[in-house]
């Protein structure tokens, strides 16, 4: 097998639940040495949280756990004791990164603040993923990815009817942006510790990324300027039409006919009724400003069509409507089987997992995950007892005292 | 002297367009690499032509969204139908590390500026090609818009109000993001670049890494058989509750609650002032509370309504418990939070009004980006051209007179 891109680079990975995790997992991806250090005796929190086979709760047998782990190697320790936290501290100095999600009250609990890591490795990158990051007034407050998501106006804006709750998307949309950024920006803190001299602290607020690239983006600008802003429509684009879901006989599907060949498009895959000729129906400005009267007429054709039925003959036309797949319909889907990109992994209580393939495709240095997560301090042994000076008798020891 | 930056000496030819094209090109050089965007005047970036306007006057170099999201990017003019032109871009690519673009699979190759074409000009060129489902498959020619991608993920139809069916996300939320997996993937290829002086030819599929966000529900669908649909704002792997926003006092106002320790819940009980129904035997344990979760919910919403969401936030934040106040496009710019963190700046743009645009999205301890205005199409022509090319005074006025450079 070709060696990862990131074949060298060390990682310690203190993270809890997603954005952590995941932040490291995709070092892990590429081929990254990633030792997860989970706290001795109950693991990562991730562990209790679902999924899990026949929902029957096991530390070791989290699909959460599992999906975020892979490509990791495991120890555990208890940091808030002296010998626990010297088996951290001799981790870290021969890290590259420190990835975790702790606030800054729970770092300094533990001494592990950037400057007093920097001091014993001046070449550490730390990253840190938390909702609202290591300033501000907000840094210490207990959050999860929703109290972070809502904290960026996107369902405000974005999702979700008028009058209604704003909506998430259902995932856990801010931890998964937030990791993204914060191996971005830490993968290139490594690499450019040459060119600046040394380690840095990365700092992700993952409401601030979506806060800024995304709601920020589109939105921010025109209100400084002149104080207009609008909320979630319920209904799609408003600008232009058709920009929204639609019914269809399996399930729904995701229309868009805005340009003028796009509309074209959809009039054949329709069989060029007549009503899409007429004047109210000419452009999608038009269009938007009678939706209530077009919206039932698309709608009368869709239902008596599947989503793939809808997707090929609109797609074909040149109308870039598609499926709305369920979860299912995409695990099985043959562009991915194509692809090969879902991975099979062995693990010793799950059995055969099936999980994703990597996020991004480098065909001169492949990636993605190929060995399982780790059980509960499964490479305690191996990974301490390579530390300098601690040999398997030492490792022993740490055991009896529950350090490890 | 500006300070330096991890990316350093790292140019970047970008291709890209669209929102995604120019978070990817941002984002590099937020980190410090020189990048160019290559667009030109005979077919003007459709993003230079969105409202809202710096001044309320329209034109190209006044769209103030096109500026927040280009920001950190410069910008060469090649009319890319021009052979000529097409000799420059690979040029500009011979003096590069990494080009990027996000067209369809067998555009570049169509404009002569594929993989082949530009590994030619640079041996160890790093080219990303971006498309919705990547450049092999079944689905390789799929049309998408950012707004609709997520539909080919799973996502779209796990959003939604319980019960209910999916409900649009009104903007491309997958676009941005995959501006920051694509500079991901990149910065994987310059290491091993770095390490073994071998390029490569990325493929990112925006499917697949939106596809990364779905995985809880692919384990529950792999371990389970079971299929996802909306949940409206309930944990996602139905881990714990209350979870959720809740109604605040004032016109469309709410708060972020989560509940997912039993600690957590004790808290909030708490904070209600322990009426009777926070001991009823249906809310005592994890598994209780999301059986009856729209019961609990309602005595929630019942108990926050009439309460400023702000405020309320604060004082369940003393008591330790997971909330947050919900906030609308206004707020960003007044929340404690990004006000500290500078998440926000007004910026002088060259044509003489200012405009706020973010900066830089993660906090660096030691290199802070230096931010600008998004760029003036084709303001880097000279240097790009002249400086960095060697092409002298007389060629690239007539380049410049032929529409070549344009």
């Amino acid at each position: 097998m070709a060696a990862g891109a990131l074949d060298g680079i060390r990682v310690i990975d203190m993270g809890e639940l997603i954005a952590a995790p995941f932040c490291a997992r995709l070092f892990a991806d590429y081929g990254a040495d990633v030792v997860k250090v989970e706290p001795r005796g109950r693991g990562d929190r991730s562990r209790t949280w679902g999924p899990f086979p026949g929902d029957a709760r096991d530390a070791e047998r989290s699909g959460l756990f599992f999906y975020l782990n892979t490509n990791k190697r495991g120890v555990t320790l208890d940091a808030t004791t002296p010998d626990g936290r010297d088996l951290l501290l001799a981790l870290l100095r021969d890290a590259d990164a420190f990835i975790h999600g702790m606030r800054p009250r729970e770092l300094r609990a533990l001494g592990l603040d950037f400057d007093a890591l920097a001091a014993i490795n001046p070449r550490l990158v730390m990253i840190s993923i938390t909702p609202f990051g290591q300033t501000g007034p907000y840094s210490d407050w207990n959050a999860y990815d929703i109290n972070a998501f809502h904290l960026t106006a996107s369902g405000m804006r974005y999702l979700g009817r008028p009058g209604e709750a704003p909506l998430e998307p259902g995932t856990f949309i801010a931890d998964f942006y937030g990791a993204y950024a914060g191996a971005a920006w830490g993968l290139a803190a490594i690499i450019g510790r040459d060119a600046i001299g040394g380690g840095q602290h990365v700092d992700v607020s993952t409401a601030e990324v979506i806060a800024a690239l995304f709601t920020g983006a589109q939105n921010i600008g025109g209100y400084a300027q002149d104080g207009v802003y609008e909320t979630r429509s319920g209904v799609g684009m408003r600008l232009g039409a058709p920009a929204t879901i639609f019914p269809c006989k399996d399930g729904y599907v995701w229309m868009l006919a805005l340009e003028p060949g796009q509309w074209k498009g959809l009039a054949r895959a329709m069989g060029d009724p007549d009503w899409m000729q007429l004047e109210q129906f000419l452009d999608m400005y038009n269009r938007a400003q009678n939706v209530d009267a077009m919206n039932p007429l698309i709608a009368e054709w869709t239902v008596q069509h599947t989503k793939q039925e809808i997707m090929d003959l609109c797609q074909s036309n040149g109308c870039p409507t598609t499926a709305i797949y369920t979860v299912d319909e995409v695990a099985n889907h043959p562009h991915l089987a194509e692809r090969g990109f879902m991975r099979d992994i062995a693990h010793a209580s799950l059995g055969d997992v099936r999980t994703t393939g990597a996020p991004v495709r480098l065909p001169g240095s492949p990636g993605g995950p190929a060995r399982p997560a780790p059980l509960l301090g499964e490479h305690n042994a191996e990974v301490f007892g390579a530390l300098p000076g601690r040999d398997g008798d030492a490792v022993r020891r740490l055991q009896q005292a529950e350090v490890i | 002297m500006a300070r330096a930056l991890p990316l350093a000496g790292v140019r970047v030819c970008n291709f890209g367009s669209g929102w995604l094209g120019p978070v990817f090109g941002q984002t590099l050089a937020f980190l410090g690499a020189e990048v160019y965007k290559v667009e030109s005047s005979a077919r003007v970036d459709i993003n230079r032509r969105l409202p809202p306007f710096g001044g309320g006057v329209p034109g190209p170099d006044r769209s103030l969204s096109n500026h927040a999201c280009w920001a950190g990017n410069g910008s060469v003019t090649l009319n890319l139908k021009h052979p000529a032109a097409r000799d420059l871009a690979l040029r500009l690519v011979a003096v590069s590390d990494i080009a990027g673009e996000n067209f369809g699979p067998g555009v570049m190759d169509s404009l002569d500026l594929g993989y082949d074409a530009l590994r030619g000009a640079r041996r160890d060129i790093i080219m990303i090609s971006m498309p919705a489902a990547g450049l092999t498959g079944p689905l390789k020619g799929v049309r998408t818009y950012g707004m609709s991608l997520s539909s080919i993920t799973g996502l779209d139809s796990m959003t939604g109000y319980a019960g209910g069916g999916p409900v649009p996300f009104e903007n491309a939320f997958a676009d941005p993001l995959g501006g920051v997996i694509g500079a991901f993937g990149t910065l994987v290829a310059l290491h091993h670049r770095n390490r073994t002086g071998e390029g490569q030819h990325i493929d990112y599929s925006q499917q697949e890494g939106v596809m990364q966000m779905v995985g809880p529900a692919f384990m529950d669908y792999f371990m389970n058989g079971r299929v996802a649909a909306p949940m409206g704002n309930r944990h996602p792997v139905s881990a714990g509750a209350p979870h959720g926003v809740f109604r605040c006092a004032g016109d469309d106002r709410w708060i972020s609650i989560a509940v997912l320790t039993d600690d957590e819940w004790r808290a909030l009980a708490e904070a209600i002032g322990a009426p009777a129904w926070t001991r009823a035997a249906e809310f005592a344990t994890a598994p209780d509370r999301l059986a009856n979760i729209d019961a609990l919910h309602e005595r929630i919403a019942a108990w926050t309504s009439g309460q400023d969401a702000a405020a309320l936030a604060g004082q369940l934040q003393e008591r330790g418990i997971a909330a947050a106040p919900v906030l609308n496009i206004p707020d960003l710019l007044s929340d404690p939070h990004y006000r500290e963190r500078g998440t926000f700046i007004s910026v002088h743009h060259p044509l003489g009004f200012d405009e706020t645009i973010y900066g830089g999205y993660v906090k660096m301890s030691r290199t802070e980006p230096n931010i600008r205005t998004g760029p003036l199409i084709g303001q880097d022509n000279d240097h790009v051209f002249r400086d960095l090319l060697g092409i002298d005074g007389a060629e690239y006025e007539r380049l410049v007179a032929e529409q070549v450079i344009f």
